[in-house]
C-alpha cells in the first residue's frame, strides 16, 4: 500500500486530474445539450418535441461503451473511408467529450423537460397574461422556478457522469481508471491499487455533493 | 357606473372554441362597452371560464371574432402580447410568482417590458399596493400571504400595466369564506371608477349588487342575458330558472 502511494501516487494524482478534465468537458456539453432538448420537448411545436424525443430515446437505448467505440473508431473509419478525406482521426479526449456530452446530455434533457412542466401552468398564463412574451415568461418566471426542482437531480447527474468516466477507459484516456490498470499490470497489487482508486472517487464525489447542498441551501434562501 | 353604450370594448361575434373533439364554446355573440361590468354565471362546464380565457387568446379561438378595443384578435398578425398590456386578468389561484416578493410581483411587467423605469414602476407598485390594503406586505414573499391577500396583490398585479379592461377568471372561488368580502370590496371599487370588468363568478350577491348585466351560460352558449334584477328575479329560462334554484 505505502509502496503504490509513493511511487505510483502521484500519477495516480495526475490521473484524477484527467479524470475532472474529462468530467468537466463532459458536462459542460452536456448542459448546452441538456438546455437544448430539454427545452425543445416542452414547446408547442411537435417536430421540436419528436427530435427531442428521438434523440433521448437513442441515447438512452445505447449503452455508454457502444457509444465511445462508435464515436472513436466508427466515425474516423467512417470519415475516412466513405466520405474519402483521409487522416482524420479523434483524440481520446475530444471523443470522450462527446461521448459523456451526448450521454449525460439526454439525462440533462430529461430533468430540465420534467423540472419544467413540474412549475405549474397558471405560472406561464399569469406572465402571458402582462403582456410578457414567451421566452420572456420561460426566463423571468417559469425557469427561476423550475431549477430548483431540478437542482438535486442535476447534481446526482453530475456525479453519475463523473463515474461514468471510468467507462473512456476503453477507449484509452489516462484517466484514473486505465492508469491504474497499468499500476495494477506492473505491480500486480489489484487489492491495494483498486482500494486507492475507489477513495479517491469516494471523496472527490463526497467534496461535490456537500458543495451542491450549500449552493441548494442558498438557492431555496428567503423561499419560505 | 358609468356605461357608454357608444363605445363597444369587446365585440364578440359567433365565438366557437373546441378542445379537441369537444366544442366547449359553440356560437357566442356578445358586445361589451366601455365601463360595463358583465358578469358570467353558469353551471361548471359551461363554458364561462373559457368564454374568458379567449377574451384575451389565453386559449386559441376555434372559430368567429373577438374585437377588442377595435383590434381582431383572431388574426395570426395581431401583436398578441402587446395587446394584451391593455388587459389584465385574475385567476382562481391567484398564480403570483413565488420567487418574487409582493412589490417585484408588481413591478415585473411595467419594468420588464420597459413601460416605466424600476422607479416608477415601484412608486406606482406602492400605490397600487396601497389600494389594495397591501402596502405594508410589498417586500412579502407571496407564500407567507393568506389567500385574500394574494388574489389582492394579484389584482394589483394586473393594474399595473394600466389596462383598461379586467377579466377575473373566478376570484374568490379558492377563498376561505372569510376572506371573500376584501377582495370583492377591492372589485368594487375598481368598478365604480369606472373599469370595464368581465367576472366569471359564483358570487350572486356580488353580481346583484355591482354588475351592470349579467349572462347566464349553459352548454357552450349564452343562455339569457339582462339586468341582475331582471336574471335574478325574472328569469325566463327553463334552464335559468333551474340553475338559480339550486344556487340561490
Amino acid at each position: 500500500m505505502v509502496k503504490i502511494l509513493t511511487v505510483y501516487g502521484p500519477l495516480l494524482l495526475r490521473a484524477m486530474r484527467q479524470t475532472l478534465l474529462l468530467a468537466l468537458c463532459g458536462l459542460l456539453f452536456a448542459c448546452i445539450i441538456g438546455m437544448v432538448f430539454g427545452l425543445l420537448s416542452v414547446l408547442k411545436n411537435r417536430a421540436c418535441n419528436l427530435i427531442s424525443t428521438i434523440f433521448v430515446d437513442v441515447i438512452r437505448g445505447v449503452p455508454m461503451i457502444v457509444l465511445a467505440y462508435f464515436i472513436y473508431f466508427g466515425i474516423p473509419y467512417g470519415v475516412n473511408t466513405i466520405l474519402g478525406i483521409g487522416g482524420f482521426t479523434l483524440s481520446s479526449l475530444q471523443a470522450g467529450t462527446a461521448c459523456l456530452a451526448l450521454n449525460c446530455g439526454a439525462y440533462m434533457a430529461e430533468i430540465i423537460r420534467a423540472g419544467i412542466q413540474s412549475v405549474d401552468k397558471g405560472q406561464m398564463e399569469a406572465a402571458r397574461s402582462l403582456g410578457l412574451p414567451y421566452w420572456r415568461a420561460m426566463v423571468r418566471v417559469v425557469l427561476p422556478q423550475a431549477i430548483r426542482t431540478m437542482i438535486p437531480s442535476i447534481v446526482n447527474q453530475f456525479i453519475i457522469t463523473l463515474k461514468d468516466t471510468s467507462i473512456l477507459s476503453v477507449i484509452g484516456f489516462p484517466e484514473l481508471v486505465n492508469t491504474a490498470k497499468n499500476v495494477v499490470a506492473k505491480t500486480f497489487m489489484s487489492l491495494q491499487t483498486w482500494a486507492i482508486v475507489a477513495v479517491m472517487y469516494l471523496i472527490v464525489i463526497t467534496i461535490l455533493s456537500r458543495v451542491a447542498k450549500i449552493l441548494e441551501r442558498r438557492l431555496n434562501r428567503g423561499r419560505e | 357606473m358609468a356605461v357608454n353604450k357608444e363605445n363597444v370594448k369587446i365585440h364578440v361575434s359567433h365565438l366557437v372554441k373546441s378542445f379537441g373533439k369537444l366544442e366547449v364554446l359553440k356560437d357566442i355573440s356578445n358586445d361589451i362597452y366601455e365601463g360595463e361590468v358583465v358578469v358570467v354565471i353558469g353551471p361548471s362546464g359551461s363554458g364561462k371560464s373559457t368564454f374568458l380565457r379567449c377574451l384575451n387568446r389565453l386559449e386559441d379561438i376555434t372559430g368567429g371574432t373577438v374585437v377588442v378595443d377595435g383590434v381582431d384578435i383572431t388574426q395570426k398578425k395581431v401583436n398578441i402580447n402587446k395587446f394584451r398590456e391593455n388587459i389584465g386578468m385574475v385567476f382562481q389561484h391567484f398564480n403570483l410568482f413565488p420567487h418574487m416578493d409582493v412589490l417585484r410581483n408588481v413591478t415585473l411587467a411595467p419594468v420588464d417590458l420597459k413601460k416605466m423605469t424600476k422607479a416608477e414602476a415601484e412608486k406606482r407598485g406602492m400605490e397600487l399596493l396601497k389600494r389594495v390594503g397591501l402596502e405594508e406586505k410589498a417586500k412579502v414573499y407571496p407564500p407567507q400571504l393568506s389567500g385574500g391577500q394574494k388574489q389582492r396583490v394579484a389584482i394589483a398585479r394586473a393594474l399595473a400595466m394600466n389596462p383598461n379592461i379586467m377579466l377575473f377568471d373566478e376570484p374568490t372561488s379558492a377563498l376561505d369564506p372569510e376572506m371573500v368580502g376584501e377582495v370583492l370590496q377591492v372589485m368594487k371599487e375598481l368598478a365604480a371608477d369606472g373599469m370595464t370588468m368581465v367576472v366569471v363568478t359564483h358570487e350572486i350577491g356580488f353580481a346583484r349588487e355591482v354588475a351592470s348585466r349579467v349572462i347566464f351560460m349553459d352548454g357552450g352558449y349564452i343562455v339569457e342575458e339582462g339586468t341582475p334584477e331582471e336574471i335574478f328575479n325574472h328569469p325566463k329560462e327553463p334552464r335559468t330558472i333551474d340553475f338559480l334554484n339550486k344556487v340561490l
